[in-house]
This record gives C-alpha cells, sequence and structure tokens, in this order.
C-alpha cells in the first residue's frame, strides 16, 4: 500500500481535518524523548509515519483499526507525547499515528462514589484542576502530569510522587473502554471489586498500545487535604542507611504518600541548597489530620530507630519548596529541546527498576560498581546516581539517573552512552531478580530482555499478543522484541 | 594537498579539581586532552579533507608512547597518518629542542602547508611555531582565527589573525606554517560509532632517535638551555555560594547579583 492508497481509505474514515500529514508534525512523531537529542538535532534515523489521525470516538477508533488491520498497517497509540522508553518511536513505513487529542472530554465526576471517567485525550492536569476545584485529587502526580494524558498513562502502568499513598496507576483504574485490532470494542464496567475470572483490566493497562487501544478510563478520586501536608528532611550516612528507613516505615504499616532515598551524587543534582554532599531522606505524610498525625509518628519512630544513620535535619520548608517546583510542563520541554539545539548537552537520563528490600542495596552497588570499571565512556560521566522513590510492603524501586558530556555525533549518542549504561542497569538487575522497569514501560529499547524478564510466564503474554493482535500491527516493536528492528538499537 | 598537523596531549587544566582545604591541585585522574588549539588546526584540516576527499593529513605529535592510543582515536577521525616522534633522549627538550627535532623530521616530508595551535594549555609559550618557521625557513602566523577554505588548494592562504584589538587579513603563500587559535571555532569532529574500535594501528608510525640522528647531547636535558629560575602555583579564592529559594526574594537576589556584574 503507497501513501495515496493509505490516504484514500483513512479518509473514507475521518473528514480531511482528522488527518494530518504535515512533514513537521510526522517528523515529531518518528520518535519520543527516547531520542530526544538526535531528534532536536534532526539526524533521527528511524522512518516517519504516514499520517497523524485525530479519531472522535471509540467508533472510530475501531474503524481505523479494523483499516489497518485489514491492510497490515502499523499503529502507534498516541496520547500526551511524554514517553520516555521509544514506545512512540516508528519503526515501519507504512504506519499511522492514532492521537486522541480529540478524546478530550471529562465525562463524569462522581463524588459519591469517589471515582471519576474521562477519555484517553484528557490531560491528567485537566482532570485533576477539576477535582481541586471540589476538594479533590486523582492521587496520581507523575512530573508529566502538566502534559500526560489519561490514556497514555494507562497504557505505559504509570506512577506517580504520592504513589506509595495512592498507589500506580493499577491501584486507581476502577473501569475502562478500548479498542482491539479486529475493532471490538470492550468496556470493562466500574464496580468497586469483582471476581468473574482473571482481572481482565491489566490486559489493557500497561500494553503500550501492543495489544488494544485505550479510549476512556475510569479512576478512584480521593478527598485532598492540602493544610494538612507534613514533610520532612534529612542528611544521611549512605542510600543503604535510606533504604532501611523506608523499609521500617513501611512494613510498620504506614503510607507517608512520599517516602525518597536519594545518593549523594542524585541529591546534589536535587537539593544543590542543603545536600552538603550527603545522601537525602525525605518524607511526605498526607490525608486527614488523624491519618497524617498516625504517619508522622511512624516517619519519626523509624527515624528514631536508625539515628546512627542519620547526619542531620533538613528544614522540611526546603522539601515542601523543592515539591511544588519538581513537575515538568510543556515549557520545561520545549526549552530542554531549544536547549540541545544550541549545545552538546541534554538533561540525562533514567533508568528505573525495583526489587524487594534485601535485593535493591545490591542491585545499586553492582550497577555502580560495573558502570565505574566496564563503561567505556566513564570519563564523560557528570553525574551517576540514584535514588529510590516509590516503596512497598515488599520492597522498593531504584531510579537510576546518568548525566554525561556528549562526545559523539547526536545520532551516536544512544549507542555509545545511554545503551550500555541501560544494559547494565538491566542485566545486574535481572541477574539479581528485580524487575527491569518499575513505570517507564518496556519501549522498544528494553524489548530484548522482555522473555527473561517474565522468564517462563513470558507464555502469557505472547499468547495474549497472538490472541489480540494476530497481525501484529500493534506498535510494531514495543514490548516484544523483532529482529528487523535491531538495527535501530545496536 | 598534504596537510601536516602538528599535536599536543596536555593536562585538561581546565577541567581539573583544586582542594581549597589544602590549596593544591588535584592531579589524580587528571585526563590528557588534545590541546585546544591543536585540535581547532586540525578541525579545519579535517574540514578541507571533508570538502577535498584526496587531501592527506598526517599528524605529528612528539610524546610518550603512552599517547598511542589518542593518535589513534585521531585516525578514526578520517587522519590518513599519524606519526609519533618519541624516544627516551628526547625527554625534557625545552622548546628550541623540540622545534630541531620536530624540523629535522619535517624537512624530509612533502608537504603544502603546516597547521599548529598557537598556545598549549600546559606551557603557553608559543615558541614552537614560530622556531620551526625560523628552521624550515617558512612564513609562520600565529593567533589565527579563519582560513579561507576557497583558495587554500591554490597555494594561498588567506587567514584571519586575531592582533588583540584587530583582526586583520593576511594573504600567506604555502607552504607555511598556520598556528590557529581555538577561538576559531573550528570543531573537531567525533569518532563515529561504526570506527569506534577500528584497527588503524597500520597507520601509526613511530620515529626514534635512530630515525632523526641526533647526538644524544644535542637534545634532551642535557642539550636544552633553556633555565626555568623560578615556578609558583597559581593561587584559587573560593567563591561564596549563596542559596536562595525559587521565589520572588531569591529571584530578587539573584537580579540585583547580575545588575552588579552588568550582565542585565
Amino acid at each position: 500500500m503507497n501513501k495515496n492508497e493509505l490516504l484514500e481509505g483513512l479518509l473514507s474514515i475521518l473528514t480531511v481535518e482528522q488527518i494530518n500529514t504535515n512533514e513537521a508534525d510526522l517528523y515529531d512523531a518518528s520518535a519520543d524523548r527516547y531520542k530526544k537529542y538526535a531528534k532536536a538535532r534532526k539526524v533521527l534515523d528511524v522512518p516517519m509515519p504516514m499520517a497523524i489521525v485525530y479519531p472522535n470516538s471509540a467508533e472510530e477508533v475501531s474503524k481505523l483499526l479494523m483499516f489497518c488491520n485489514e491492510h497490515l498497517i502499523n499503529v502507534i497509540a498516541r496520547g500526551g507525547k511524554t514517553a520516555t522508553e521509544g514506545g512512540l518511536e516508528n519503526w515501519k513505513e507504512l504506519t499511522i499515528v492514532i492521537d486522541a487529542e480529540n478524546l478530550n472530554k471529562i465525562i463524569k465526576i462522581d463524588d459519591y462514589n469517589m471515582q471519576a471517567t474521562a477519555q484517553a485525550g484528557v490531560r491528567l492536569q485537566e482532570l485533576e484542576d477539576e477535582l481541586r476545584k471540589i476538594g479533590y485529587t486523582t492521587g496520581h502526580s507523575p512530573q508529566s502530569k502538566p502534559v500526560a494524558k489519561m490514556g497514555g498513562l494507562v497504557a505505559t502502568r504509570s506512577i506517580g510522587q504520592f504513589s506509595t499513598l495512592y498507589g500506580g496507576i493499577e491501584d486507581m483504574v476502577v473501569g475502562l473502554e478500548c479498542v482491539f485490532p479486529n475493532g471490538h470494542i470492550s468496556r470493562i464496567k466500574n464496580v468497586s471489586r469483582r471476581a468473574g475470572g482473571p482481572d481482565i483490566r491489566h490486559i489493557a493497562i500497561g500494553n503500550e498500545g501492543t495489544l488494544c487501544y485505550i479510549t476512556e478510563v475510569t479512576v478512584k478520586i480521593f478527598k485532598y487535604f492540602p493544610e494538612n501536608h507534613k514533610f520532612y528532611g534529612y542528611l544521611i550516612k549512605d542510600v543503604e542507611t535510606g533504604i532501611k528507613i523506608l523499609r521500617e516505615v513501611m512494613v510498620n504499616g504506614y503510607r507517608p504518600s512520599v517516602a525518597r532515598t536519594y545518593s549523594e551524587e542524585d541529591a546534589r543534582q536535587h537539593f544543590y541548597h542543603f545536600h552538603k554532599d550527603k545522601c537525602v531522606l525525605i518524607f511526605m505524610a498526607e490525608g486527614n489530620k488523624e491519618t497524617v498525625e498516625a504517619t508522622c509518628r511512624g516517619i519519626e519512630q523509624a527515624v528514631e530507630n536508625f539515628k546512627e544513620g542519620i547526619l542531620e535535619y533538613v528544614d522540611s520548608k526546603h522539601i515542601e519548596s523543592w515539591f511544588n517546583h519538581l513537575n515538568w510542563s510543556q515549557k520545561d520541554i520545549d526549552d530542554e529541546f531549544e536547549g540541545m539545539l544550541e549545545k552538546d548537552y541534554h538533561a540525562g537520563f533514567t533508568t528505573e527498576i525495583s526489587a524487594d528490600w534485601e535485593t535493591i542495596p545490591k542491585i545499586y552497588d553492582s550497577v555502580i560498581n560495573r558502570v565505574r570499571s566496564e563503561f567505556e565512556r566513564a570519563d564523560d560521566l557528570t553525574m551517576l546516581g540514584g535514588h529510590s522513590s516509590h516503596s512497598y510492603i515488599n520492597g522498593t524501586n531504584m531510579y537510576f539517573v546518568y548525566n554525561y558530556n556528549i562526545n559523539c555525533d547526536p545520532e551516536d549518542e544512544m549507542r555509545i552512552y545511554h545503551h550500555p549504561l541501560q544494559r547494565i542497569i538491566v542485566e545486574e538487575t535481572l541477574k539479581f531478580g528485580g524487575s527491569m522497569c518499575h513505570h517507564h514501560g518496556i519501549g522498544k529499547f528494553r524489548n530484548e530482555w522482555t522473555t527473561e524478564e517474565h522468564g517462563s510466564a513470558y507464555f502469557m503474554l505472547e499468547k495474549l499478543k497472538e490472541a489480540f493482535d494476530p497481525n501484529g500491527i500493534m506498535n510494531f516493536g514495543t514490548i516484544y522484541y523483532q529482529e528487523e528492528g535491531a538495527k535501530y538499537q545496536k | 594537498m598534504n596537510i601536516i598537523c602538528l599535536v599536543k596531549f596536555v593536562p585538561d587544566v581546565d577541567n581539573f579539581v583544586y582542594d581549597y582545604d589544602r590549596n593544591v591541585l588535584v592531579r589524580e585522574n587528571v585526563k590528557m586532552i588534545l590541546n585546544p588549539d591543536d585540535a581547532a588546526a586540525l578541525a579545519f584540516a579535517l574540514k578541507i579533507k571533508d570538502k577535498y576527499p584526496k587531501t592527506f593529513i598526517e599528524v605529528v605529535s612528539m610524546a610518550p608512547k603512552s599517547i598511542i592510543g589518542q593518535l589513534e582515536d585521531l585516525l578514526r577521525r578520517n587522519v590518513d597518518k599519524s606519526t609519533l616522534i618519541s624516544d627516551k633522549a628526547f625527554v625534557g627538550s625545552d622548546t628550541y629542542i623540540t622545534s630541531k627535532i620536530l624540523a629535522k623530521y619535517l624537512k624530509a616530508q612533502t608537504f603544502d602547508c603546516i597547521l599548529t595551535g598557537t598556545h598549549a594549555l600546559d606551557g603557553d609559550t608559543s615558541h614552537v611555531p614560530a622556531q620551526l618557521g625560523e628552521l624550515l625557513s617558512l612564513a609562520q602566523l600565529s593567533n589565527v582565527l579563519k582560513i579561507d577554505e576557497s583558495n587554500f588548494l591554490n597555494s594561498i592562504a588567506i587567514v584571519d589573525v586575531d592582533r588583540e584589538r584587530v583582526i586583520s587579513t593576511y594573504r600567506v603563500s604555502l607552504p607555511a606554517i598556520l598556528s590557529v587559535q581555538k577561538e576559531s571555532n573550528y570543531k573537531l569532529p567525533h569518532i563515529k560509532f561504526k570506527n569506534l574500535h577500528l584497527d588503524v594501528s597500520a597507520n601509526i608510525h613511530v620515529v626514534s632517535n635512530t630515525d632523526l640522528s641526533f647526538d644524544e647531547k644535542e637534545v634532551g636535558i642535557e642539550g636544552s638551555l633553556t633555565k626555568v629560575s623560578r615556578t609558583y602555583p597559581k593561587k584559587m579564592e573560593k567563591k561564596e555560594r549563596i542559596f536562595v529559594e525559587n521565589d520572588d526574594e531569591g529571584i530578587e537576589v539573584v537580579y540585583r547579583f547580575l545588575k552588579t556584574k552588568g550582565y542585565v
């Protein structure tokens, strides 16, 4: 099928205004933030999609997917464009991007049943703003909140900064609507709990556009008590001490909304005004007054239990102020893009993993040692560290963070810097039994380890793809390894 | 066209770590880098080669053999030949003797132009290019900011030279020695990913005193007449740090600071 035939087919489903073939927009749609530097420098090595389309309804999405399924057209589902792992990168010539821009309605805010329904293209910030007006919150607050959209957040199993209290997006979604490649529209109803067989919400949640297109989601909402927020900050001896205190808080049943430990290096870039070259531990408690008071007691007791590792208390106003400026807006993204045009520099990369309490410090040490001894461009690293920012009763995550001077051409950057670093992090995590992706999704550049990540359970993932997307039209190369895509990775 | 680039690898003193408590330079892990002015000169040569692929570039460096790895990286950037002049007898040579050693090698070569940097980060005397001009009977210009590419192949170099208060344009017949400065903004290209581990060992040539046949008393410390009368460490002052919040008060402090420095 050539481009004209494709456009003709699309025009039989959508109006001309719903089809975008603008060259600059297609270039922008070729890759996401994973290749941000190469993209800014206009040296992307992947094909551009042939069109971006903006359906107005689930029915139009259904017709589009049937058309693509029949003609073997690759489909990339797109929301707020904040993907960081190549999930929005295109590896096929014959591709369309289905953008959720027109699916932009908040359908219902139900403060009695404590749930809100929104279409896939509603920005999280917009929903949050509406809820705040009436004293509620989604409880979901990724750094991308001002830009990210509901469909994308669910499709990538997003997590927010207050997850330790509210959970990840998978804990918030009560029901959803999604469309499969054969055009079938499934609606999963909104109920408080169910035991009607396996929880089929999880086929859609985290599918990264490889099985279905999410058109609508219903999430839990929570009462919001900003007047009760409490913040804690400490300089601590080392990462391990921080992890131990986080564990102490969690295993005793407390749920601070924020519980984080930063390595010295990572603390230096976040807390320039108080880090003193030490590791940093921070907490935030929120909720109703009584819950906050109990949580604060739990935090203070945990800190007391490990007081030999506490070097200094930090004024809580520093922590509060830092949180208030943490999110990145569209302007921040645009500014970074402009900066990359002028300088051989960008804001760095991250790789996020998870494991149980016992294993996380081992992975952290092992990764840092391996990077320092094996990474060929270790001299170019200007920062290598990490933080734990999402904790659970049985473990936590580790967010490896690294910046480097880019001493190579923009098109070679990922292969020379990010890929080797990410490989070390993923290999060490899998070796110790952790998960290679905590909340960014697999995207296209960790797909070579998907089978190892899941082990014998990969069978289930493979069967889902065969059942729902037998023609392989959904987001080629994402989650599932494709030999044809290896040329863009290695 | 044959271009010879004279280069030197120097400690990366622009990015050193200073221990303010002990008032000393932290020398551990100081990297050796291609001298920035020399990098600019080589970058111009590579630009010419990019435009005129028949151009042949030879890099010449007088250094210990430990820098072979760095010379190989220059070959991976599209340099055709790297010559390392290295011999125990040359160790400790002052700038005059260094120029004599280099001149002896260069006299035996065929070239249309010699490109060098103007200053070196470590010594900064800028003697060698001028001394080479004298020894090779070639015109030499320092502080070169720009070389006109269009006439370069016609044995003429039209160059802009930084004379501190003015920029003058000179027309020089080639061969000549042109000493570029990093402010020229000629940027050394990076090694392409596919060439990162390219085997270039066949294009490294080591020249020793066996080839140049100096009397050992003429070179090295013994042959060098320059005497250093005094050295002193540069004193660094620790800058005061002020922390402000990201609020109106903090913005006001930053604004007032920038104003006192004349930036706003």
